[in-house]
């Protein structure tokens, strides 16, 4: 026998109790008072159950163990801190059901609704209340949210229909009295006999209620034109009378009737919030949720809106002082808007607006959630949005740095020797990690037109090997992002080019491209490499001594790339400069940064080589005014505004954002980003100290803009800023100004080497002797065997090594039909342009001369046997899964990008490699949630 | 006895005359704001408010109640401070409840970036006239001890903007005492009276068609909420608008325990407890141009999980309503007021998510152009033409939660 907790004290439930039940038998009404309908449709009997307020008692079995407070006793509020210890930051666990039909409710209609849709061959989920299944909502998808008695969130999602077979409401009483203990209406006696509760001397009111017994009933009294009116509950604390007189007559004596229950029967509303709420979606409602509401009498005196506390009295209140609508009467006396939304009030106040104002207004809308659900509950199978981990995360942590989320990357921001840092790059040589910028490779016979067409910079004039920094504006021709243009070297196979965004903006960048390269219609591939290159900037005066040690044979010039193997690992080393110095960014295959970075450690330690972490390079880069998209640029950015006219060419034809520039500058110039050096910089040794992003510049007493940027004192004893300088009524831009109240000037150029002589340095690598270089191991990596790997318990995340392909269409369905790969590859068509297989990138698209075919070392891979890809897809994917097999699926995962490959007794996910870390810790955690099946 | 039945206002509804002044189409909180000014600040009550449903029905009364001026620009700080001010002293100007209550707004920091921009925030707040500090973690947690200020250990708070006079005020009673404020003193409010076209005398627009028949009028302002663009391609305007969906959502009610409203701009949500004691949730717009006032999902689902990174306690908490509302989005974020280029007719719009905390300023200083011509100083820069002049207001400050 189950025992629970009640207030402390402790109460013995039989089997197939309810919480209410149980409570009732030991004479606890849960509120204190008013009528009990059993059937999850008034707020009469809330408690909290373990911690949870607001739990209909009635809907919730009896458990052993469970703790229960009467929180609610008159109308009472419970705690926002619950004293119970919590598992903080928990979802619960969610489970995903497909089928054809879901069927709400499963009485008569319910079940009549789920046998026809069963006959017909349809694959039917049925949720019903008394099994634990309280829907929440019915949302687009179609979605259909609901509890269930293990603890889970189901999400069933129909293909076909949604069948609303909720059944209907007692209508409550709305009288003095109705806040009496002893009221029940004729559902909840009949349960209740049956369930052995003794009611005492029992008076039925209105409808008989068929379901009771022969013999309980000490008396009846109809209700009705014909019959009699109810009057008032009399009692204190519990009814002990009802009183009735005759309908038709006021004057009529009234007529005292004792009793120790009184049963109410006084009509029945439908339950149709779901099918309200879901008026446009494929829902059918059956049986008495179907039915048309019953109005009740207007009221005359009494509690109306228990949920709320809003008497007659009060509806007459505002009702005179102007308040007519339905929404209006709910809004300014909250009747409604409690724990069981209308579902107690809402037919009185129709019937109350229809007297008073002689209109039938339409009940209020319906809105979710038409049974609560905790925020734990809600929070099930969502997933905070996840951070991308370069392939250097862990090397960063080893050396002391402390990340920071930046651009939606883990970042390191410093590695605790800021000044060391700083000084590694202007004096030695440095390591930056630079692996989240956005990469894309574009080529095929229209890339050269098509960048053209996207790009405010002359892309002709780029010749193969050359780079070039690119601006990306939108049609208002603002500022979006700003990266690196690199036209490869001519490879026979015609035009293809490299390019870069940032960090920050890598996340729309191949959607950015494709869109208008759709739009305008060219003929380009496009290969999102963001995730497959890691990026090291090797960078100081010492960069290229150090490459030399690293054993790079040759490199580009300023403004040029090339391919170089350096420490054994083939990288595209580009030459520009963000920091000032000498820089080499090694763009290089993901799988290979962590030997790529250690290899350059080592060979960096004779210059005392330090990484550089984010802030740091923020100090550099504010040296050589370089702006930081988002920082320094706002949503009307242009590139005039930005004094970044020079990386716009208005002569070479269209190009995204022309013609808003041909436009805006008719317009005066009213702004521009300019850089500031402070003549009195203000005592900011550390960093830490308070920094002047934010303070408003001012030209004497006019306000004049503010600063976006500003990293403190550099090495030579000055403080340069960007910001926002606004030009003077004559159209002029300031050159004395103040920030903060301290004078500053605008400088023109950088204050940091303003002629770029150190970043367009000139390198003789052949003075490097080359003794020094030791031998590094190339590595020769095979493509991963994934035919040859089953699944492992637990189930362990790993790179794959792979190809992938970007051409056409046409080609990629030849290839597939005649693989060049070796048998046993796997390959995906993830894309209709875009392969994945699991070879090495040694083979040729016959059909496609622009076709991209490279090395891909951007995902990683885990195996799962059926019964644990089951149970995880079942919590952590909400789409249905394919029935052929093999067959390819490419969705979320545990709020993740995946590609899933269905086999006969085995599911692969694929899951990009900086997301593989937060896949993991998911993977394993659902795993190890309890299973749900038992309560 | 429920403590939060209105028992003040009295609402006086006349019948609608053929000509009036002043025609304002929408009796959303802006609306009845300019009717509200125009009657106390300038004595012009020949004035006549048209509503298609009931009044704030439409964003006045499914926003979160929010009123703050810790805004990202020079103008939209001193703008909204004069709002934060005027509400501040409705209460007293009106002798009605409006629940108003200054409890402070932490705009919490989970990364150096987002450090950066509440210090900038805080910065250029107390240069234009807001008051906004930093704070470090230390202070977010006294100011808030129900933060979990190691963000469930994957969201740590690095640090906060504090805006002392954060506030929150029952939204309904805001419309109706501004509604009130104009009925007494002669104005008419029209409600299921829609505006369904306008009329034309020459360029001029010389009244509304309404569904109760034609209505001159001197000069007509459209106060209109998501549907503005309907109303001003009436009068031959293509707006910078888009609408979207804005959704939200209540707990049940609990007793008062958490102070300050509580906001994140990276985990993109905010919380905040109603006088009446739910707890109110909200976040971001739907990305998508919508004019659907369906809810979602997802959306409650997203920030539930969100929530719970910083407030675990709420993890019990049972959420009893989800509501959507369609906002008119501008893209520079900030909202368009004044003239229209065409005679006749003002227009309010572009009120985002940030209309509410706007209601009083809008309405006065919407007023003061109507009553006088001239566009006061403060509104100046929030003109319809700013887009065509290249002028736009872009405010970081703006955007994302409210």
């Amino acid at each position: 026998m189950a025992t629970l907790l009640v207030d402390g004290q402790r109460v013995e439930a039989q089997p197939g109790d309810s919480l209410l039940v149980t409570m009732l038998r030991a004479g606890l009404h849960p509120t204190g008072g008013g009528c009990l309908c059993l059937g999850g449709d008034c707020p009469n009997c809330l408690v909290t159950v373990d911690g949870v307020a607001y739990t209909r008692s009635c809907q919730v079995p009896a458990r052993d163990g469970m703790v229960v407070r009467r929180d609610h006793l008159g109308g009472e509020e419970p705690a926002l801190l619950s004293d119970e210890p919590m598992s903080a930051g928990n979802a619960a666990p969610v489970h995903h059901v497909h089928c054809d039909t879901v069927v709400i409710g499963q009485g008569d209609s319910g079940r009549e609704a789920a046998r026809e849709a069963s006959d017909a061959g349809l694959d039917v989920v049925t949720l019903d209340a008394r099994d634990g299944q309280h829907v929440t909502g019915v949302y687009p998808g179609p979605l259909v949210v609901a509890s269930d008695q293990a603890g889970r969130v189901l999400h069933v999602h129909p293909r076909r229909e949604i069948v609303v077979a909720t059944g209907a409401a007692e209508i409550q009483p709305v009288v003095p009295g109705s806040d009496l203990e002893g009221l029940v209406t004729g559902r909840a006696a009949a349960e209740l006999v049956a369930a052995g509760v003794g009611l005492g001397r029992v008076v039925a009111v209105g409808e008989r209620p068929s379901e009771l017994p022969e013999g309980t009933l000490a008396a009846h009294v109809p209700i009705g034109q014909d019959g009699w009116k109810l009057v008032r509950f009399e009692g204190e604390g519990r009814v002990e009378a009802v009183v009735v007189r005759r309908h038709a007559d006021a004057d009529a004596t009234e007529e005292r009737i004792e009793c120790d229950t009184a049963v109410l029967g006084l009509g029945r509303n439908p339950r149709n919030a779901l099918a309200r709420m879901a008026s446009d979606l494929p829902v059918r409602v059956v049986g008495s949720a179907a039915m048309e509401p019953e109005l009740p009498a207007c009221p005359r005196e009494g509690t109306v809106c228990p949920c709320s506390g809003v008497t007659v009295a009060d509806l007459d209140g505002v009702w005179e002082r102007g308040f007519h609508e339905m929404e209006l009467l709910k809004r300014a006396t909250l009747a409604g808007t409690g724990t069981c939304q209308g579902g107690v009030c809402l037919p009185y106040l129709r019937s109350f607006l229809l007297e008073r104002g002689g209109r039938l207004q339409p009940a209020f809308t319906a809105r979710p959630l038409n049974r609560q659900l905790t925020v734990r509950e809600l929070a099930a199978g969502a997933h905070t949005a996840v951070t991308a981990r370069s392939p250097l995360h862990d090397e960063h942590l080893s050396l002391g740095a402390r990340m920071d989320r930046a651009g939606g990357w883990w970042r390191p921001w410093t590695y605790g020797r800021n000044d060391d840092e700083y000084r590694s790059v202007r004096e030695r040589v440095s390591l930056g990690d630079v692996s989240s910028l956005g990469k894309m490779t574009i080529s095929g016979p229209d890339a050269e037109a098509f960048l053209e067409r996207i790009v405010p910079t002359k892309v002709a004039t780029i010749r193969p090997g050359r780079c070039r920094y690119v601006l990306m504006l939108d049609e208002r021709s603002y500022l979006l992002d700003d990266g690196m243009l690199c036209r490869e070297a001519n490879q026979g196979g015609g035009d293809r080019f490299f390019l870069t965004s940032t960090s920050g903006g890598s996340g729309f960048f191949e959607l950015w491209l494709r869109d208008w390269a759709e739009a305008f219609g060219y003929d380009v591939r496009i290969l999102n490499h963001t995730a497959s290159l890691a990026a090291i900037n090797v960078t100081g005066p010492q960069a290229a001594r150090l490459l030399a040690r690293a054993g790079a044979r040759a490199l580009p010039a300023f403004g040029l790339h090339r391919q170089v193997r350096i420490a054994g690992v083939d990288c595209r080393v580009v030459r520009l400069s963000f920091t000032g110095e000498l820089s080499y960014e090694l763009h290089h295959p993901a799988a290979d940064a962590r030997t790529l970075w250690r290899r350059l450690l080592a060979a960096g330690a004779r210059f005392s080589v330090q990484p550089h972490g984010l802030e740091t390079l923020l100090r550099l880069r504010l040296e050589k005014g370089h702006i930081v998209i988002g920082q320094d640029t706002d949503y009307d950015s242009t590139p005039r505004r930005l004094a970044h006219d020079w990386a716009v060419n208005l002569d070479k034809g269209d190009f995204v954002g022309r013609q808003a520039i041909l436009r805006t500058n008719k317009q005066p110039l009213d702004k521009r980003l300019v850089t500031l050096l402070t003549d009195d910089p203000p005592p900011r040794e550390t960093l830490e100290a308070p920094s002047a992003e934010g303070a408003a510049i001012h030209d004497g007493e006019r306000y004049a803009g503010y600063v976006t940027s500003d990293a403190g004192t550099t090495a030579g004893g000055r403080r340069p800023m960007l910001g926002w300088l606004y030009l003077d009524a004559e159209g002029n831009l300031p050159r004395e100004v103040t920030v903060d109240g301290r004078a500053a000037r605008r400088i023109d150029g950088a204050t940091y080497d303003p002629e770029g002589a150190r970043a367009r340095a000139a390198v003789d690598l052949a003075s490097e002797s080359s003794e020094n270089v030791p031998e590094f191991p190339v590595a020769r990596p095979e493509a991963t065997d994934l035919a040859a790997e089953f699944p492992t318990r637990p189930p362990r995340l790993r790179r794959l090594e792979a190809t992938r392909v970007s051409a056409t269409p046409a080609a990629l369905d030849a290839v597939v039909a005649e693989p060049p790969w070796p048998a046993g590859a796997l390959a995906f068509r993830t894309a209709s342009d875009e392969l994945l297989v699991t070879a090495t990138p040694d083979f040729e698209v016959d059909g496609d001369p622009h076709a991209i075919v490279e090395r891909e070392t951007a995902f990683s891979y885990v195996w799962l046997d059926d019964a644990t890809a089951e149970r995880f897809l079942d919590r952590e994917s909400e789409w249905r899964r394919p029935d052929a097999r093999p067959a390819l699926g490419q969705g979320e995962v545990a709020g993740i990008p995946a590609k899933l490959w269905f086999e006969t007794g085995r599911t692969l996910i694929l899951t990009p490699a900086p997301f593989a870390a937060a896949f993991q810790r998911r993977l394993t955690g659902s795993l190890a949630e309890p299973d749900g099946a038992t309560p | 006895m429920n403590e939060f039945v209105e028992r003040q206002m009295k609402l006086t509804w006349r019948p609608p005359k053929k000509s009036y002044d002043v025609v304002i189409v929408g009796a959303g909180g802006h609306g009845l704001a300019t009717a509200y000014y125009l009657a106390t600040r300038h004595g012009i009550t020949n004035v006549a408010v048209f509503e298609r449903g009931y009044i704030g029905g439409g964003n006045s009364g499914r926003n979160t109640t929010i009123i703050r001026a810790n805004y990202g620009i020079p103008a939209a700080v001193r703008f909204y401070q004069r709002s934060v001010d005027l509400y501040r002293g409705l209460e007293e100007e009106t002798d009605r409840w409006l629940m108003h209550q200054a409890k402070g707004l932490l705009w919490m920091a989970h990364s150096e970036a987002a450090v950066r921009a509440e210090r900038m925030r805080a910065k250029l707040n107390t240069e234009f006239g807001a008051e906004t500090e930093f704070v470090e973690p230390q202070e977010v947690q006294e100011l808030c001890p129900q933060l979990d200020i190691e963000g469930g250990g994957r969201w740590p708070v690095l640090g906060a903007s504090y805006h002392p006079q954060g506030a929150t005020a029952r939204h309904d009673r805001v419309v109706w005492a501004l509604a009130e404020g104009a009925m007494e003193r002669g104005a008419h409010v029209h409600q299921n009276t829609p505006v369904e076209g306008l009329i034309l005398d020459g360029e001029r627009v010389a009244g509304v068609r309404t569904a109760a028949g034609d209505v001159a009028a001197g000069a007509i302002v459209s106060a209109v909420g998501g549907h503005v663009s309907r109303i001003a391609a009436m009068a031959g305007l293509r707006l910078p608008i888009r609408s979207h969906r804005l959704q939200a959502f209540v707990t049940n009610h609990y007793r008062q325990q958490l102070g300050p409203i509580v906001a994140s701009s990276e985990l993109f949500f905010y919380a905040s407890q109603t006088a009446r004691g739910e707890m109110l949730l909200g976040a971001e717009i739907d990305p998508q141009p919508s004019f659907s006032y369906r809810s979602s999902h997802d959306f409650v689902q997203d920030v539930c999980r969100r929530a719970l990174n910083l407030l675990p306690f709420m993890a019990n908490l049972r959420v009893l309503r989800q509501w959507t509302g369609v906002c008119d989005m501008s893209p520079d974020y900030s909202p368009i007021m004044g003239r229209t280029g065409v005679p006749g007719f003002f227009i309010t719009t572009g009120w985002g998510t940030w209309g509410f905390k706007a209601i009083p300023a809008g309405g006065e200083q919407m007023a003061e152009l109507i009553a006088t011509g001239e566009v006061p100083e403060l509104i100046a820069p929030f003109g319809l033409d700013r887009f065509a002049r290249d002028r736009t207001m872009a405010d970081r400050g703006s955007a994302g939660t409210h």
